[in-house]
Order: structure tokens, then sequence, then C-alpha cells
């Protein structure tokens, strides 16, 4: 029965799983339809009534699984109370099951690769319902990860569980279900003002979604995003920094929140490449020598771009005939995910200028170039910290300049050469004019004498 | 000795307010360059003041080239059409601080209402009010709110073009600031021009007075 209803499409599309491959796959659905019919004798009564009832003889069963044929198992007990209670109740298996024949069931079950591909395939009996939302989800880094391949980004059912969902628990502290995966990010943010507030009970705290989103989850450092979440809720910041932080508005435009609120993260520069014209990020450049090795493979992993190169890099992008300018936009950030979510009260947060305005701070000691990747996924590149103060960067780097902390080194002596002029020729001259004046005096008194 | 009155009040009053604002500039544009270095007040302060001098400067300015606009003492200001004739005055000028303050020889300018400036002068001062010290402002003004004036940032080329420009102008009056100071006390006595730009009256020697009162 699967081998005609399942894999006579995959015979044709994919001739690795074909002959014998359906032949085990059969064979497996008989075992499982003979498992399931043996239990099904010996089962509880499921929890929901009609055609529900009918599945739930067998899916209530515990250790209910099917093997897969790349050696895993895919679970198919479903917990009956929870999904009576659930939103999805009422739906009843069909619902979502759509292609589940139930005369014909056990046996004419569809053929599934593996849990990835059936998790990928449910996520169309999801959109059903929740067409906006899925519209969204489209729009996120999760989505642009499962497009390009990754087999752990999250689809609906990494995050809601199909067969227990209920509203609220997504938006829960305790139940978030960010934290499965990004467990470490989720523990900084317990830590931080934000996690406390919202563990002690203020429901204004952002959780994860408040700031991420929900569906159209994007990462918070592409370029303002973060600083425009912040101001969501902190909607008189601009006001309230403006009272004593020189050129506000200029701080808020290169300088990410957390680089000031999160006091002990390391920071970083991150130089993006901008279209003039669009005011977005440009995508990697292919064919721009300076972002391939020798191999054609990418610079990622090699020691950073220079000041010279990085002005090369330029020169290529904005070569003659080349209709949309790209420019450099800076950003001061917190180097790694986890710190930014390391958030102290603002009482806490750096508010001495001296720590991003003095000569070697900190701050301008690891500096990333950034271009467009995939999906918009910002790829960087590393750079030397030179970039920040090399005479290159006054021609590269015209939109990122930190009074003090990323001077231009050849101006520093240029001022000391004037200032040191400026006070050495008045004393220089100065003393001339005295001891010739004595000179003079002397020879003028001793041709009186004479 | 006769005392000739050529420094009206108006310039008096401008000139010594420029000299207090672009000394404050000055040193509180050291303090942020070089925080870290030179810590006499914190940064936010040494912004506030830097940017508050700023504007007094500007203003200043603007009252001084008006008075001179609708003053006949702006003929002080305007250039020798003579080229030759600068030249050769200029030279001796040089030569002059360069070896006849030495030899105690007469200095070759002799001050008048309308002549109140050496060649060297002339030319020094007309690039430092009517070049570098609006180009300083403008670019000042610029540094002082980025955000605001972001188009016209980007016309020139970002803010490090602007900075640089600022920069290498602070330069240039780092090294004029002391330098001018000093040539103030090479009057006929160390203080007689600093005396003149107090009160008004230059001590010129009888037979100086060439254009007086014209």
């Amino acid at each position: 029965m699967l081998q005609k209803t399942g894999c006579m499409e995959s015979d044709v599309t994919n001739p690795s799983i074909c002959g014998c491959m359906a032949r085990r796959l059969g064979a497996i659905g008989v075992v499982v339809a003979a498992v399931v019919l043996a239990l099904a004798w010996t089962a509880k009564p499921a929890a929901a009534a009609g055609p529900d009832a009918q599945c739930l003889t067998c899916h209530s069963m515990p250790g209910l699984t099917m093997p897969l044929p790349d050696g895993e198992s895919l679970p198919l007990t479903i917990p009956a109370d929870a999904f009576d209670h659930s939103i999805h109740g009422p739906l009843g298996c069909t619902g979502c099951h759509t292609d589940i024949g139930l005369p014909a069931h056990p046996a004419a079950v569809p053929v599934i690769k593996n849990k990835r591909e059936f998790s990928l395939k449910m996520v169309e009996a999801c959109q059903t319902c929740h067409a906006q939302q899925s519209k969204r989800w489209q729009t996120s880094v999760h989505a642009a990860l499962v497009r390009d391949g990754n087999v752990v980004a999250p689809v609906c059912t990494s995050c809601h569980s199909p067969h227990a969902v209920r509203k609220g628990v997504a938006e829960a502290i305790d139940t978030v279900p960010c934290k499965t995966c990004h467990a470490a990010i989720f523990t900084a943010y317990t830590g931080s003002v934000h996690g406390m507030l919202r563990s002690g009970g203020v429901t204004q705290a952002p959780l994860c979604f408040n700031c991420h989103g929900a569906h159209a989850v994007r990462v918070p450092s592409e370029v303002q995003g973060l600083k425009d979440t912040c101001l969501n809720c902190h909607k008189n910041a601009v006001q309230a920094h403006s009272t004593w932080l020189p050129n506000v508005d200029l701080h808020f435009n290169v300088v990410a929140c957390t680089a000031c609120h999160v006091p002990n993260a390391h920071r970083r520069v991150d130089l993006v490449l901008f279209d003039a014209t669009t005011q977005k990020a440009v995508p990697a450049a292919e064919g721009v020598p300076q972002f391939q090795g020798p191999d054609g493979s990418s610079m990622t992993a090699r020691p950073g771009l220079d000041p010279q190169t990085l002005f090369n890099l330029l020169q290529s992008l904005n070569r003659p005939g080349v209709p949309d300018k790209t420019v450099i936009q800076g950003r001061l950030e917190v180097s790694t995910a986890l710190e930014a979510h390391q958030i102290v009260p603002a009482a806490a947060a750096i508010s001495d200028c001296a720590t991003c305005h003095r000569a070697g701070a900190n701050a301008f000691q690891s500096v990333v170039v950034t271009v467009a990747g995939p999906a918009g996924i910002p790829i960087r590149y590393g750079a030397n910290k030179d970039v920040l103060s090399s005479a290159f960067s006054i021609a590269s780097i015209g939109g990122f300049y930190a009074i003090g902390g990323t001077r231009i080194t050849i101006l520093d002596a240029i001022v000391m050469l004037a200032l040191l002029a400026g006070i050495g020729f008045p004393i220089a001259h100065g003393s001339m004019r005295i001891f010739f004046s004595h000179l003079l005096n002397h020879r003028q008194h001793d041709r009186r004498k004479g | 000795m006769q005392r000739v009155y050529v420094h009206p009040l108006p310039v008096r009053i401008w000139h010594w307010t420029n000299a207090a604002g672009c000394s404050t500039l000055a040193l509180t544009g050291l303090q942020i360059r070089y925080i870290g270095t030179i810590n006499v007040v914190p940064f936010r302060i040494a912004v506030q003041i830097h940017n508050w001098a700023g504007f007094i400067i500007i203003a200043n300015f603007f009252l001084w080239f008006l008075f001179y606009l609708t003053s006949d003492r702006i003929r002080a200001y305007l250039p020798d059409l003579h080229p030759v004739r600068y030249f050769r005055e200029a030279m001796q000028q040089a030569l002059y601080y360069s070896y006849g303050v030495f030899r105690g020889l007469p200095n070759p300018h002799h001050v008048s209402k309308y002549h109140l400036f050496n060649p060297l002068q002339a030319m020094t001062y007309q690039l430092m009010m009517l070049v570098l010290l609006p180009l300083q402002g403008f670019t000042g003004v610029l540094l002082w709110n980025l955000t605001g004036f972001a188009g016209i940032v980007a016309v020139f080329g970002g803010v490090r073009v602007i900075d640089t420009v600022h920069v290498l102008i602070f330069a240039v009056f780092l090294f004029y600031i002391p330098f001018h100071a000093y040539l103030g006390t090479m009057g006929h006595t160390p203080l007689a021009d600093y005396k003149a730009m107090w009160d008004g009256y230059e001590e010129v020697e009888e037979d100086e007075r060439v254009d007086v009162g014209e």
C-alpha cells in the first residue's frame, strides 16, 4: 500500500529511494500498522469524541513511533487531554492532517523521509489558517535560514507544540519557546533588567518577541533595528538623553543602545557598506577581489581588511560607470548577541564620555565590515582597527568618527608640530631679541665709555 | 611720541573677545581631542564650553564684519593692488623681523589710521579673518549638529572630511595664537601694542605720522 500511494511519486523524483527502499518502507508500514492495531485493543479510551476518538485510539498510546528511512523515529503519540484542551482541539485531527485517509490508515501514510521534511511539510497546513503569521514568518531570519538549507532553523512546530497549543504559552517567561534554541542568550536575558522585571511579574518588561518579533523574527543588530526596537517602549529616551548627551541624535544613530547599557560588554565598530541611494546594506560584492580569497573562498577567516584594502574596496565598488554609489556607515555595538542581552538598569549604564572618546578606547579595538548576505542576514568581515585612524579613512569611512577615540594619527602629528612651532618660534626669536638687545646695549655703553 | 587713535572701541571689544574666545576654543579643543591625556575639565563640560565659545566667536565675527563694511576703516584690510610695491614692503618687513630687529633697526612699517598693518600682517589677517575663521566656524557648526546638517556633511564627503578640515585649521590657530601674542611684543616697548589695543592709541614717532587724520 505504501509503495502505491507514497512512493510512486518519489520513484520519479528521487531515484535514491525507489526499488528496495520502497519495499523497505512498505515493510515498515506493515509492521507499524500491525503494532498499532495490536496495541489498539488494549488502549485506554481517548478523551476526544467523534472521528478524533478513532485516531486517538491508537495515537494516545505512549511510545508510539514510526521508524524513518534515515534511522530516526517519528513520535506518533498525541497527548489526548492536552489536544482536547488545546486551541486546535476543535479542528480535529484531519483539520491539519488532510492527507491522511482514515479508511486506508495506517497503512496508507505518505512517505516521510525524515522528521525535518515532515515539519517543513506541515508548515503548509499551518498556513491554511494562520496565513498572516505565516506571511510574517516568511520575512523572518528563521525562514531565511530554512531557505538557506539550515536543518535546525525553526518552523511553526518548532515553537508551537501543535497538539497542545494554548493561548499565552509562547508569551510567558517560563514557557517561551525561544529558549529551546537560544538557551545561553535566554540565561543572559533573565539576568538583565528586562528579565528580572519580567520574572517579577512586570508584564510591560519585554520578553523575546517584544524586541525580535513573534513571527517576523529579525536580527536586531541589522542597522537601525535595535535602536528603533528600544524606542518603541522607551519613547522619551532621546529627550532624556538630550539633557546631558551632546549631539544626541548622532549618538542614537551610530551607537547601539546596548553599547552603553551593557557596560561590561566587548564593543566593536560595525562598518556597514550602504547603497547611498537606497540606504540599504549592499550585498556581498561578487567579483570584488577584496572579498575573495585566492581560491575564491570567503575572507571571513582571514586577519582583516587593512586601511588601504578597505579604501581600494570602496574604489572598486564605486568605479566609473557604477550608477549606485556605495558608502560606509559605522555603528558602535556590542560584540556578541549574548552580551547584547545583559542590559543593566539605566543608572549603571556608561555615562562617562571618556570611555569611548579617549585614544585607545576599547570600543574601537574591534572592527568588522558588514555586507548583506542572503535574505539580508549580515555577513561580517574582520577589519584591522587601523582602518579607523588611518588617513585612508578620510575617504573610505566618511560616515563614522568619534572625536578623540578614532582620531586620525597623522593629524595628531600636524597638531603637535603646529603647537610646538607656535610656542617654540616666539621663545627662540624672543631669546635672540633679548640677547642682541643686551649685546647692542653693551656696545653702546662701550662706545660711550670709549 | 605722538598718540594716534587707531583702534576704535568696537574693534577693541571685538579683538579681546576674539582673543579670549579663540584661546578658549583652542584649549577646549585640545582637551576634547586629547581626553585621557589632558583632563582639565570633564569631556562633556569641555564640549559645552567649546560650543558656547564657538557661537560667541561666530557672532563676534559678524559684528566685526558689519563694523568694517560700514566703516571707512575697511581700507586697512583691503589688499594692496600694487604687487611690486606689496612684495617689496613684505620683504622689507620680513628682513626686519629676521635681522633688523636684532640690530636695533627701526620698524619699516609706520602705523596710521588707514595703514594699520604691515604687509605680512595684512596678508595674515586677510587669510585668518576672511578664509580660515569663517571656514572654521562653518565646519564647527556642522560638527555641532551632524544629524541636522547631515545633507551638507554628505555633500562634502562625510564627517571625517569636515573634522579633518576643522583640525587642520585648528593646527593653524594653535600656531597662530602664541605667535600673534608674541608679535604683539614687538612694538617700541614690549607692551606698547597691548596697551594700544586696550586704549585705542598707538604711540608713533612724530615723523612717522604719514596719513594720520586722512
